[in-house]
């Protein structure tokens, strides 16, 4: 069991986030949504597991690489 | 001597050589529930058809004879499913499966036999790197690079590689070279191992963090294919040779179309959002253009904006190369650039026709990827395309902005290009655009924005395109499976064999 944290793969807004700490999630799930390039774009995890920590909330700006959430896999 | 004599002692001698490194260290093993070289051998291949190439090769070095069975390097041919292939297996119970002068002739020789009679190459990699002390001082150069094709891309015939263990040396430089790689999590591949490392640069290295699977598959991409066990690392690589021909003079092998093929491709509408601003995975769209239980990704982890995949569309493989809005909103960043270069290089050296599927807002702009050179990537990308000899159809699903619609073959540089209706071929996001050429932003002149921004998204529909012959195909998204069987068996007939010129073989992948 490690613990993995996931960075925004592209700088943008947070918009949504779906997931609280303690829930589980399966691999390539949107956890959050960021807004960027007018897209919504999904933040994910490469593997399942269970959120430890949200880093941001909703409004926030992230920069590409920026921490947005753990996960325990 | 008695003929019996010299039987019991061939006898003794195979016995000995199969033995490998002893019971005490393949025991261990069995432990740690790892398969051994000829387990390994025996789990790839097609039942009782392995047939030994150097069982009785030994250590060039007569006091080391007795403790180098094989040499350890296992070598040999067989089949798969039926066709031929051959293949090195390392013992890493003997010397840690290390170079040596005559474990190098059998690579040699496994090398060029799969080349000069046109099979798979495969090489179940687990070594430590150079034998010492044979290739300490001047005599040890002078065994070294005695074969300067030794690491010579220059193939007829799939190369693959399996990282199963601790990876240096021959299996690290292999899987380089092969057109295919299964790693085995808890397997290390790099340069020189975590020990070595840490002694050389004075700073404790985990051999994981240093080449485990993670690092293979998500940052570097050498590895194209992750699995839990050896079992799998097999089972993995017989599916995959199940895609390719033998070798480059042959059209990919024709499977069965299963039932209910053709019946997931009516659900596409139900996976592309309806609003351009909404992404999805653009896995779903090649599962359900593509014949079922068929789609094979290749380096699923790495450089994510862009998908690519072998499958079959009515038995027959194709290689899709798909931008993938799921990730990075698209963009394409340096490692999707190289993701799609291999694939393409890969692609035409075995005949294997390639798919695009567009909808991608441009290349990833930024300093990342200045620093990493991504306009030498964009550009080996189009120069690779530009030699493609096998068929290649474009589908334009959304967006396809910038440079970027050439290299997921707009334009001429693909032999059909294909448009959904909701095609949108704007020059950039028009957003940015409005900015960028009038330097107007929406919150400084909202009315003017809006009619620079109405200007900018005119024309930039599939009808434009298709009244100028630039998309010679306008389709409902429910008839691409049918549009790319029918389109590809046209550009399949060109060359009569559908055998293409392989003017990519010998590029690199691992740049």
């Amino acid at each position: 069991m490690a613990d993995t944290t996931i960075c925004s793969e592209i700088a943008g807004t947070v918009w949504k986030v779906f997931v609280e700490v303690g829930d589980a999630v399966e691999a390539d799930v949107p956890l959050l949504l960021l807004e960027s390039m007018k897209m919504e774009i999904p933040v994910v995890s490469s593997d399942p597991g269970v959120v430890v920590e949200i880093f941001v909330a909703v409004g926030d700006s992230v920069a590409q690489g920026s921490p947005v959430l753990s996960i325990r896999c | 001597m008695a003929v019996n004599d010299v039987l019991n002692e061939l006898t003794q001698r195979r016995a000995k050589a199969l033995g490998m490194g002893g019971a005490e260290k393949l025991e261990r093993r069995r432990a740690e529930g790892v398969l051994n070289a000829r387990e390994r051998i025996e789990k790839l291949l097609d039942p009782g058809s392995f047939f030994e190439s150097g069982l009785l090769a030994t250590s060039y070095r007569p006091e080391m004879r007795d403790r180098t069975p094989a040499d350890g390097k296992i070598a040999g041919f067989g089949k798969i499913e039926g066709r031929p292939v051959a293949l090195m297996s390392n013992d890493f119970t003997v010397l840690g499966a290390s170079s040596s002068i005559v474990n190098g002739k059998k690579i040699r020789h496994m090398r060029e036999i799969a080349n000069r009679n046109g099979m798979p190459f495969i090489l179940l990699g687990e070594s430590s790197g150079a034998r010492m002390p044979d290739r300490m001082g001047a005599q040890g150069r002078a065994i070294l690079g005695q074969d300067p094709t030794e690491y010579q891309r220059c193939r007829h015939s799939p190369w693959v590689s399996a990282l199963l263990g601790a990876c240096y040396g021959s299996s690290t430089w292999y899987a380089c070279m092969s057109d295919f790689v299964v790693m085995r999590k808890g397997a290390v591949m790099a340069v020189a191992s975590g020990r070595v490392t840490s002694m050389a640069i004075n700073q404790p290295i985990e051999s994981e963090e240093l080449g485990g699977w993670k690092l293979q598959a998500e940052i570097t991409g050498q590895a194209d294919h992750v699995v839990d066990s050896d079992e799998a690392a097999l089972a993995v690589i017989r599916r995959y040779l199940g895609y390719l021909p033998s070798n480059r003079s042959e059209a990919p092998p024709v499977h069965p179309v299963p039932d209910g093929a053709g019946e997931n491709a009516r659900r596409i509408l139900d996976i592309l959002p309806p609003d351009s601003n909404k992404v999805y995975d653009v896995r779903k769209i090649i599962e359900a253009i593509s014949d079922p239980d068929s789609v094979f990704e290749i380096k699923a982890r790495f450089g994510k904006s862009i998908a690519t995949a072998l499958t079959r569309l009515d038995g027959r493989t194709v290689g899709v190369i798909a931008n993938n809005p799921m990730f990075k909103g698209g963009a394409i960043d340096v490692d999707a650039c190289a993701k799609a270069t291999s694939f393409l290089v890969f692609c035409d050296s075995f005949n294997i026709p390639i798919v695009f599927l567009v909808d991608q807002p441009g290349f990833m702009i930024g300093i990342e990827g200045e620093r990493r050179g991504a306009p030498g990537r964009i550009i080996n990308w189009m120069n690779a395309l530009s030699l493609v000899t096998v068929p290649k159809i474009s589908v334009i699903m959304r967006k396809s902005y910038g440079q970027a619609y050439l290299n997921m073959g707009g334009g001429r540089n693909s032999d059909e290009v294909v448009c959904w209706p909701t095609a949108d071929l704007g020059f950039m996001a028009p957003g940015v655009g409005v900015n960028a050429m009038y330097g107007v932003k929406k919150e400084d002149d909202p009315k003017r924005f809006q009619e620079l921004f109405e200007e900018l998204t005119r024309d930039t529909a599939a009808w434009g395109l298709a009244a100028l012959y630039e998309t010679q195909t306008v389709i409902d998204p429910r008839e691409t499976r049918d549009c790319l069987i029918s389109l590809l068996a046209v550009h399949r007939a060109r060359h009569g064999s559908e055998v293409g010129q392989h003017l990519l073989s010998n590029w690199p992948t691992s740049y």
